[in-house]
């Protein structure tokens, strides 16, 4: 009998809540806030009791509206945010894509490629080995040499962008990042952004746009105020977010006649 | 984990090998941590040469000012203590003793002052959105200071041979002492900028408790100036910089005072405040490094 080692999903919430105090500013009379400020310390639950198995080898979107807890979750798998309760169990090392981390806007494209590499947790001689094809990719000419203060924003945000993409992640977490540079670039990032998800583990794309999750993924999970709504085939969780969407804002719309009126 | 499996072949799922979950004491498992801090070293010194060559980026006279400003400040305190306490301006030991100790100070306030700004500005967006353990951007600061410090020593040689400060024996300690001092500042450093993410005034408030700092210490005036003194000297010495800098002055200038403690003696002292200070300030900074996402 053979022994066969695998794993089944890249990455399985287990009960997760995250929650946080935020420090919210209070109304106060024009008198009193002369001296002192009130402010006063509002715990947030970003996301509550959220269960999600992401496996191996597929793409997953993850959609919802604003304060739905995307980035929450996508920020507590990187590990920048703790789990205030449940777990989160990764089979391989997770890479947030953020175009420009790490950078330094005093030092030069070159220099730049080459911090940003080592912050998204390349070795020197990965970031060396590829330093060449993404000066290339990024197309910036002579001003790769050139401090990245004296960079358009065009260009800076397509550097920011190659480098980003150009790590070779076990699983990539994508939060709406795919709006660097003019038609031309967006055509080549986005095929980049595919090539990545053919090397990857697994990847997790945030967006609200589900016509771009419907695209790139797969299976998909619908979040709302902090908890799965619903989850599986993405057509199918595209769809009922999309008439849930449709609802609210004919309800919205409605209800604002109705204070007109 | 799991198991599977047909007739001929056993399919086993692997155990994850990367575990985030709540701790009580907010603390994440230390050991992988320091790994994690490890990986990133090179990232720590690419960061730090960054940071030197951004200061001064728009300046004429460019990284000359990382040895001119020492200098120049150790020049003003020559004039202004000479003129205060009577001493003259003719003494250059006095000088090289003032300079020097400025470049100790410089080395300790950059490494707070840079620590708390780049804790407070993100870390090139580090903070908020990589699994980078974020001790490496006030570890970096560490390096840089370092960094600058270990070229004013060569910058300061001169000046310490024309004072007839001498060469001594003592001088071997200076590694040590090197090393306590970096310590030390790296462990107040990771205080402030843990406390600077919860109140923002702490930064504005910062420069004036730092200067404050440098005229208790005897960094500006001889640590044997308080020895005979009961009361002074036993408040002199709650201040963990007053071992500090005692010691350098013991270490550069091959003496101790009569009756005064002895070079090994301010050494153990300065470590016995430096070792629980880093210990404490990496502990506080790491179980609230998630609050620097949230409130960045």
């Amino acid at each position: 009998m053979s022994l066969q080692l695998e794993i089944k999903n890249a990455v399985e919430v287990k009960n997760l809540s995250v929650a946080y105090s935020a420090v919210v500013e209070q109304a106060k009379s024009k008198k009193s806030s002369v001296l002192t400020r009130s402010t006063k310390i509002r715990k947030i639950e970003a996301l509550s009791d959220v269960s999600i198995n992401f496996p191996a080898g597929q793409v997953t979107g993850l959609i919802g509206g604003n304060g739905a807890g995307k980035s929450t979750l996508l920020k507590t798998i990187v590990g920048v945010l703790k789990p205030s309760v449940g777990e989160v169990h990764l089979w391989g090392r997770p890479h947030l894509l953020t175009p420009g981390m790490g950078f330094n806007r005093t030092l030069s494209g070159r220099e730049n490629v080459i911090l940003g590499g080592l912050a998204a947790g390349m070795t020197l001689d990965e970031v060396r080995s590829k330093q060449e094809e993404i000066i290339e990719f990024a197309d910036i000419g002579h001003f790769i040499d050139l401090p990245t203060t004296t960079y358009s924003s065009g260009m800076f945000g397509r550097l920011a962008f190659t480098v980003a993409t150009h790590v070779d992640p076990e699983i990539l977490l994508v939060d709406e990042a795919l709006s660097a540079g003019d038609s031309s670039f967006r055509k080549r990032a986005v095929s980049r952004i595919r090539d990545l998800c053919s090397s990857a583990k697994a990847i997790i794309v945030v967006s609200h746009s589900s016509a771009l999750v419907s695209d790139m993924a797969t299976e998909a999970v619908w979040l709302h105020r902090g908890q799965v709504r619903m989850q599986g085939p993405v057509a199918e969780v595209t769809e009922s977010y999309e008439s849930f969407t449709g609802e609210t804002t004919e309800t919205a719309q409605l209800q604002s006649g109705i204070d007109r009126k | 984990m799991e198991d599977s499996g047909t007739t001929d072949q056993k399919i086993v799922y692997l155990e994850p090998p990367f575990i985030r979950k709540a701790t009580r004491s907010g603390l994440p498992p230390l050991r992988n941590y320091l790994l994690e801090t490890f990986r990133y070293r090179t990232f720590a010194f690419h960061w730090s040469k960054g940071e030197l060559k951004s200061r001064n980026f728009d300046t004429a006279l460019g990284r000359l000012w990382h040895y001119l400003n020492p200098f120049l400040f150790g020049l003003i305190y020559f004039v202004f203590v000479g003129i205060l306490t009577g001493g003259g301006l003719n003494s250059s030991k006095r000088l090289a003793f003032l300079v020097f100790n400025l470049y100790v100070w410089t080395l300790l306030s950059s490494m707070i002052m840079t620590s708390v700004s780049s804790v407070r500005n993100g870390g090139g967006g580090v903070l908020t959105n990589s699994a980078l353990p974020k001790v490496v951007i006030p570890i970096a600061s560490t390096v840089s200071a370092t960094n600058l410090f270990l070229r004013s020593l060569v910058a300061y040689v001169p000046l310490h041979i024309v004072a007839d400060r001498g060469f001594h024996i003592e001088f071997l300690w200076i590694p040590v002492l090197i090393f306590l001092t970096c310590l030390f500042g790296l462990g107040i450093a990771l205080m402030f900028a843990t406390l600077n993410v919860y109140v923002r005034d702490v930064s504005r408030f910062l420069p004036h408790f730092l200067r404050l700092w440098l005229y208790v210490s005897p960094a500006i005036w001889e640590y044997e100036r308080v020895l005979e003194s009961g009361t002074v000297n036993a408040l002199a010495r709650l201040n963990p910089t007053y071992s500090g800098f005692s010691a350098w002055t013991m270490a550069l200038d091959g003496s101790i005072a009569e009756n005064g403690p002895t070079l090994a003696h301010q050494v153990s002292v300065f470590a016995l405040w430096a070792f629980p200070i880093a210990i404490v300030g990496f502990l506080v900074f790491v179980s609230r490094e998630d609050e620097f996402a949230i409130r960045n």
